[in-house]
């Protein structure tokens, strides 16, 4: 079971998040795959810097402990947020695109919106 | 001072929320605030002083730091034209406080990430970019720019997902970040299979960002659309960006041999899909990606002069063409065709200023002596002594004068209507640094140099092919080729992607 540790689950995400990206027609099936795609980077980020029994750095005494490195952690979060942003501002223009045409399928939205190009 | 430059446009961007009567004067204020601390940052540049910050006082390895050098201080100058002839250009529009905010925010951004030196902060500026880029596009809340912003913002993501991936087994194999110590730590470990997989990871991710072709599919839809000045800053500022951690990372990674054939490739088919793209501002966007190839060449070979050369080709593609795109935008309005052989037949209703502009630009990018593109293209063709890349960069100059061919029956002189003083003034601002390029190439050249570059031969040698290429313009035939466009669908886009990822990876196992 050594080998079902995060970095392979992370990679593992990567792949399924991609496949729904270039499978799936729906645009918020094709957001939350993009979802996972970042996240399986962040979980990636985190667990290839984990440390197994690692305690955390806050120093109480001098004497010398496997302190987790804290920098991942730190990064992580900013990553995090970054994505939610991400997220937060493509499901508003989904929502205009929904609005409009009724439908979050993405070829049809292609299709519609290249029809309306040529008609200009 | 130079972690105000970024700081005091992000402090901009809300005052400007917040005051909305003096929102036009603020961004005035902001950017001659800006060129003022340039100007101090140019002269100890000038005494051989160069300013490096590490913000938080961790130290280099844990900290981010903040430093300039010659190329971000060339970049900087380019980004105060372009700010000053987008801010010109929409000074008597009546926007929304909230498009003054987002330009602020871009501006911010592109400081901060000329200064950056790590690569965790490089992706946090660059999200913002793609961010603040996404809501520009989409300025205008047309269904064409939501979804051709929708499409950038979903690639740009993935990429920079992928980007995320490299620095984090970057990081779990040297323990740092930063790309100067990066430098010195990675000369041991040249070959490893995790560098390979790392720094492939890194290319891509930075490569969806700036426009090479078989990556930046999203691009000739994302900056067609948008408004003119918008453009204007996409082109010639935000793809730049990209470019530029392409050159921080090749100082650091053994880049050469993939940025040289992604060059080619997007060099090459940049300029097919150009030549048979009729759509004024369409052609504008497929010329950014294959003027990126010059860009991506000079750093791939990465001697010295090369350097220099991509970096002036950098300037004067930014002045060239968010000069194209500004005039052409005025153009399209005033006519209301897209296309050239429509824009032609009603050439006289475009105003005057905009057919120069348009002029100006034309013999910018053609590389006709003495004006931008020449200095740039001659540099480039100079630092290299193998004749192969010497026919490439022959080849790329060849294939941007034919399809810029198409817009030379615009430029018949005939009166038209006067356009307004703003928009004037954005093309004066930047064509009168185009124009005068040459001599401004002098201040970053020795004089040995600058003898070695402009010599006749080169003179007579950019004349034959513009010469040459006008002829095979009219030699060509005209028919529309059938060039596949599925590509450019989200779908595609991912797989051509993934394929140009894998195309790295093998490229760096070969280099």
């Amino acid at each position: 079971m050594a080998s079902i540790n995060g970095v392979t689950i992370a990679i593992l995400l990567f792949g399924i998040g991609l496949l729904g990206l270039i499978l799936r027609r729906d645009l918020v099936v094709k957001l939350l795959s993009l979802g996972l795609v970042n996240g399986s980077a962040i979980l990636c980020l985190v667990s290839l810097n984990a440390r197994r029994n690692g305690v955390p750095p806050i120093v109480h005494s001098l004497a010398p402990a496997p302190y987790v490195d804290p920098l991942p952690q730190a990064l992580v979060l900013s990553a995090i947020v970054i994505n939610f942003a991400v997220l937060a501002l493509a499901l508003v223009f989904v929502m205009f695109l929904v609005e409009r045409y009724h439908t979050t399928d993405s070829q049809r939205i292609e299709h519609e919106i290249s029809r309306e190009e040529e008609e200009r | 001072m130079i972690a105000l430059l970024p700081l005091s446009h992000f402090l901009f961007a809300a005052a400007s929320l917040a005051w909305k009567r003096g929102i036009r004067g603020l961004l005035l204020f902001s950017l001659l605030l800006d060129a003022a601390l340039i100007g101090g940052l140019f002269m100890r540049f000038a005494h051989g002083e160069t300013i490096s910050l590490v913000l938080g006082g961790w130290g280099r390895e844990m900290g981010v730091e903040l430093a300039d050098d010659r190329y971000s201080l060339v970049f900087c100058l380019l980004v105060l034209l372009l700010a000053g002839g987008a801010i010109a250009y929409l000074w008597q529009e009546r926007l929304r406080p909230y498009f003054y905010m987002l330009l602020h925010l871009l501006f911010g951004s592109v400081f901060a990430l000329l200064f950056a030196r790590d690569l965790f902060n490089i992706y946090v500026i660059m999200e913002l970019l793609t961010l603040t880029s996404f809501l520009l596009v989409a300025y205008e809340r047309r269904a064409y720019q939501i979804w051709a912003s929708l499409k950038y913002l979903l690639l740009a993501s993935l990429g920079m997902g992928m980007y995320l991936f490299g620095v984090a087994i970057i990081y779990y194999h040297t323990g740092t970040l930063n790309l100067g110590l990066l430098a010195s730590r990675l000369v041991a470990e040249q070959g490893t299979p995790w560098l390979l997989l790392a720094s492939s990871l890194l290319v891509t991710g930075i490569a969806i960002k700036s426009g090479i072709f078989i990556f930046s599919l999203w691009l000739p839809a994302a900056h067609a659309s948008a408004s003119p000045a918008i453009s204007a800053l996409l082109s010639g500022l935000v793809i730049k960006m990209g470019v530029v951690v392409l050159l921080r990372l090749a100082l650091v990674f053994p880049l050469s041999l993939p940025l040289e054939v992604l060059s080619v490739v997007t060099g090459l088919l940049g300029i097919v899909y150009a030549i048979y793209t009729y759509d004024l501002k369409k052609m504008l966007a497929f010329h950014t990606l294959s003027q990126i190839g010059y860009l991506i060449l000079g750093i791939g070979i990465g001697s010295e002069l090369e350097i220099i050369g991509s970096l002036e080709y950098a300037v004067g593609h930014g002045l060239f063409k968010g000069l194209l795109f500004l005039a052409a935008g005025a153009a399209v309005q005033a006519t209301g065709q897209k296309d050239i052989p429509g824009l032609i037949i009603k050439r006289t209703q475009i105003p005057l200023a905009a057919r120069v502009g348009l002029l100006v630009g034309t013999i910018g990018i053609m590389g006709i002596p003495p004006f931008a593109g020449f200095c740039g293209k001659t540099l480039l063709s100079n630092g290299t002594e193998s004749p192969m890349m010497q026919t490439i960069l022959l080849l790329l100059s060849v294939g941007t004068v034919i399809s810029f061919a198409k817009l030379i029956p615009l430029f018949r002189f005939e009166r038209g209507p006067s356009s307004p003083w703003s928009r004037t003034s954005a093309y004066v601002i930047l064509g009168l640094p185009m124009v005068l390029f040459l001599p401004l190439t002098r201040l970053f050249l020795s004089i040995d140099m600058w003898k070695e570059t402009f010599t006749t031969f080169h003179v007579l040698e950019s004349l034959l092919v513009v010469g040459v290429g006008y002829l095979i313009y009219r030699i060509l035939p005209k028919r529309p080729l059938p060039l596949p466009q599925r590509i450019f669908r989200l779908e595609e886009g991912i797989l051509v992607i993934l394929a140009g990822f894998f195309l790295v990876f093998l490229l760096f196992a070969l280099g």
